[in-house]
């Protein structure tokens, strides 16, 4: 915290009515200098529910999940399911730019708050609706989860060792597939609006867009193989031990990406030549993955002599892409990380002190930082609805005895 | 009209993120240039026997046009930069260093165009020891911590996947830090340089489990397709050949419907599954039993019924399964191009709709040196003739076709 200079995007307002699907989404617009307003139920968004908690404490201002994703927000709450709550609503939306949410099909037109409806109050709105998997067609009306939608991007059956279940990618990339996708989608149109003055409405679903995210490659690279009267192409599984084959070093693992002879060559070197490796055949990138049960051993053998940052380093002298597996701790303390500063110091009232990952943008003229911890549940309701939409504070009481808030 | 109507992207892109940034430039609307070199290819023209036929490159550098020319040669590079002059992006990726070696870096670039955008990302991000080093996606999933929780917890280390990750998505981030500068811009005048991580995107993505380091002081383990609050929560296999359906269930009432869709066995009933928090104790007997139901079944039908019953389930799916999937149809997810040499291929569609655009369409990728001619013309005032003479002296590259 601490970089004084405005964001991209400050001087926009964002209402994130999003739960875990679509937090990512608002976060990047609220670390680009957006003002995000997250509105949650006054049982608070079930993404606070999401371990790990600090300490593995379940708590509702500790979800290690709920507070990554959701720096530098302000937080109200808001009852859409009152009519006065509703109201409410139709002021926010009037002084806001952007709204985005994941809520269910026909779950916003069932509060009177489509789009069609909303761009009557404030014809410059943005609105962005991320579905699971589409406000119309057969699987409508169907669930979704990271791991579910993680499977019909076509990714799973591509992840883990072959002969084993297929194993998904922590974190929620899927949703974190779809989040991007909206965050484009709503600066373009916000950049769009600059010239038209008119807003629009954003659909996008995780279905959709976790391929486009992951692994676009699925469905050309099948096109490719296909001829008319030529034989169906393999079927896609699990090849990530042999393309890019992970070796145990001294002190860690490290992966191989040697595709060309001349990375081939390149590691031998790294390896210290040893003759066993220099046999012709093995600068052939198919040869090696067809015979990689074979090869592994024979590497092995002299990947163990290193350490990963010797041969790291190495493969970046020599000419082979080589990486650490770094653990959660080696990239945190690696000398990149600090050099970058790739953490920032957040102070959360009450889950206290952390260090956060850093939006991954540097920009030489506008900030992209972290600026404030996730909000409490309704943290900033005086804040919002006192001093910016001039309710008093008896009117809050009420409001909140009677639900609203 | 798009959104990105009257654009230029000059795109100095190699490999995945660059290409791919590009790629969504040009499905939102703007003129994307795609500086080239016969040379010094992008590498993924050389994944296979013909530079103009890879399904990877294809995809990724749809939308753009290809201008073939030779960064080594002094009038190669008084070109590009007439071209940089016009432009109101330009993107690069490519190694470390690599642009300043070509005169090409942002101090340089700013002097003839001040108030460019310049997206400059590279796997490690700038500003440390590990900055110019060569990176792929694959490797920055291991250098990004997000690889050593990408196991089963009993697999002696971890793979990953055949998928790139995070190239893919950093492409988009990159695409979102641009769009935000140039929103910017509109509104300001001002232009600016932009240094995106890729190994930063991917922390990002497991961000909670740096919290998890950095305030509960323990190093997390991988948890393969279990998970800490949900269970069954697994990849069950189905009838067939390494066939697979993903099952997810979270509350109460999408357990009691699971255990009626799979027709009430007595174990749903026993006091060991009867809530989450037991479920996850007793998880591998669990894990077996379910495996038990699905294994007899097919992976479609798996995830039909379950769907049908209000539990999100999902096939690990192929290509075959993505292009029968009813929902992708509605969605037109997949869009047939007809690619000069390629021929007609299948690529994924523009993944969303905006109400106030028209007009979303998909380009197959440049050959070599498929514009060098059309750009010389068009925006550098040039014939033919000499854009040709100038191909002869090796300073400009056309393709043939």
């Amino acid at each position: 915290m601490g970089d004084e200079r405005v964001g991209s995007l400050t001087g926009y307002r964002v209402l994130d009515l999003t739960d875990s699907k679509g937090a990512y989404c608002a976060k990047q617009l609220a670390d680009l200098g957006a003002d995000v307003i997250k509105i949650e139920s006054p049982n608070g968004d079930p993404g606070r529910g999401i371990p790990p908690f600090l300490n593995d404490t379940p708590h509702p201002e500790k979800s290690l999940y709920f507070l990554h994703r959701n720096t530098n927000k302000r937080g109200i709450t808001l009852n859409l399911g009152t009519e006065q709550g509703r109201t409410i609503f139709h002021t926010l939306i009037k002084k806001a730019d952007v709204l985005v949410h994941n809520s269910p099909p026909d779950y916003m037109s069932g509060l009177g708050l489509s789009y069609e409806e909303l761009k009557k109050i404030n014809s410059e709105i943005i609105m962005a609706s991320i579905s699971e998997f589409g406000y119309k067609g057969p699987y409508k009306n169907w669930k979704g989860s990271n791991l579910v939608d993680f499977a019909l991007s076509g990714t799973l059956i591509t992840s883990g060792f072959p002969g084993k279940p297929p194993c998904v990618a922590p974190g929620s990339p899927a949703h974190d597939a779809a989040s991007v996708h909206a965050s484009i989608s709503i600066i373009a149109a916000l950049f769009m609006r600059g010239t038209t003055g008119e807003g629009q409405h954003i659909e996008t679903s995780v279905h959709e867009t976790s391929r486009m995210g992951l692994y676009p490659w699925v469905v050309p690279v099948y096109s490719y193989n296909t001829n008319p009267d030529g034989p169906p192409p393999m079927p896609e599984t699990r090849m990530g031990a042999s393309i890019y084959p992970v070796y145990p070093c001294k002190d860690g693992f490290i992966r191989v990406i040697a595709l060309t002879p001349r990375q081939w060559d390149a590691l031998v070197k790294v390896l210290g030549n040893p003759e066993i490796l220099q046999l012709p055949e093995w600068r052939d990138f198919i040869y090696r993955i067809g015979n990689a049960a074979d090869l592994y051993p024979l590497v092995v053998e002299y990947t163990r002599e290193s350490t990963m940052t010797e041969l790291f380093e190495a493969g970046s002298r020599e000419g082979v892409p080589i990486a650490p597996v770094y653990k959660i701790d080696d990239f945190y303390n690696s000398p990149q990380t600090k050099a970058r500063q790739s953490f920032v110091e957040v102070d959360h009232p009450i889950a206290g002190k952390g260090e956060y990952p850093a939006p991954p943008y540097r920009y030489s003229e506008t900030s992209a930082s972290i600026r404030c911890p996730a909000p409490c549940l309704g943290e900033h309701n005086e804040e919002i609805y006192s001093q910016e939409l001039g309710y008093s504070k008896d009117e809050l009481v009420a409001l909140r005895a009677a639900g609203v808030l | 009209m798009l959104p990105l109507d009257g654009i230029k992207v000059l795109s100095f892109g190699t490999g995945g993120v660059g290409p791919d940034f590009g790629k969504v430039m040009g499905e939102l609307g703007a003129d994307v240039i795609k500086i080239e070199s016969k040379d010094n290819l992008d590498f993924m023209r050389t994944i296979g026997p013909d530079i103009n036929n890879i399904a990877g490159f294809n995809e990724a550098n749809r939308n753009k046009r290809s201008f073939g020319v030779n960064l080594k040669t002094e009038k190669g590079r008084e070109l590009v930069a007439q071209l940089v002059k016009m432009c109101d992006i330009m993107m690069e990726n490519y190694r470390g260093g690599v642009m300043k070696t070509l005169g090409l870096d942002y101090e340089n670039v700013r002097e003839i165009n001040p108030n460019i955008i310049y997206a400059s990302s590279q796997g490690f991000g700038r500003g440390g020891p590990y900055s110019e080093y060569q990176a792929y996606g694959p490797m920055l999933s291991g250098a990004s911590g997000m690889l050593s929780l990408w196991a089963q917890p009993d697999d002696p280390y971890p793979v990953g996947s055949n998928a790139p990750i995070p190239d893919h998505v950093a492409s988009k981030y990159l695409v979102v830090a641009a769009l935000a500068a140039l929103d910017y811009k509109r509104r300001t005048g001002k232009g600016q340089f932009i240094d995106m991580a890729q190994t930063e995107v991917a922390v990002g993505m497991v961000g909670e489990y740096y919290l998890d380091y950095t305030m509960n002081k323990r190093v997390p383990k991988p948890m393969g397709n279990r998970s800490l609050y949900a269970a069954p929560h697994g990849c069950y296999q189905c009838q067939g050949d390494d066939e697979w359906c993903a099952i997810t269930v979270f509350t109460d009432e999408e357990w009691k419907s699971f255990c009626e869709c799979i027709g009430s066995p007595p174990w749903t009933t026993a006091p060991r599954f009867a809530n989450f928090l037991s479920r996850l104790h007793n998880v591998d007997e669990l894990d077996k039993l379910v495996e038990e139901w699905t294994s007899t079944r097919s992976a479609m039908g798996v995830m039909n019924t379950l769907q049908a019953a209000g539990i999100p389930a999902g096939v690990a799916q192929r290509a075959p399964e993505t292009l029968t999937d009813p929902q992708l149809k509605e969605d037109g997810a997949v869009v047939e191009l007809e690619h000069p040499v390629a021929g007609k291929r299948l690529y994924p569609n523009v993944a969303f709709r905006m109400s106030g655009a028209s007009g979303f369409t998909s380009t197959p990728a440049p050959l070599l040196g498929q514009h060098t001619v059309e750009i010389c013309h068009e925006l550098l005032g040039m014939s033919a003739e000499e854009a040709n003479r100038l191909a002869d002296e090796g300073v400009l590259y056309i393709s043939d076709t």
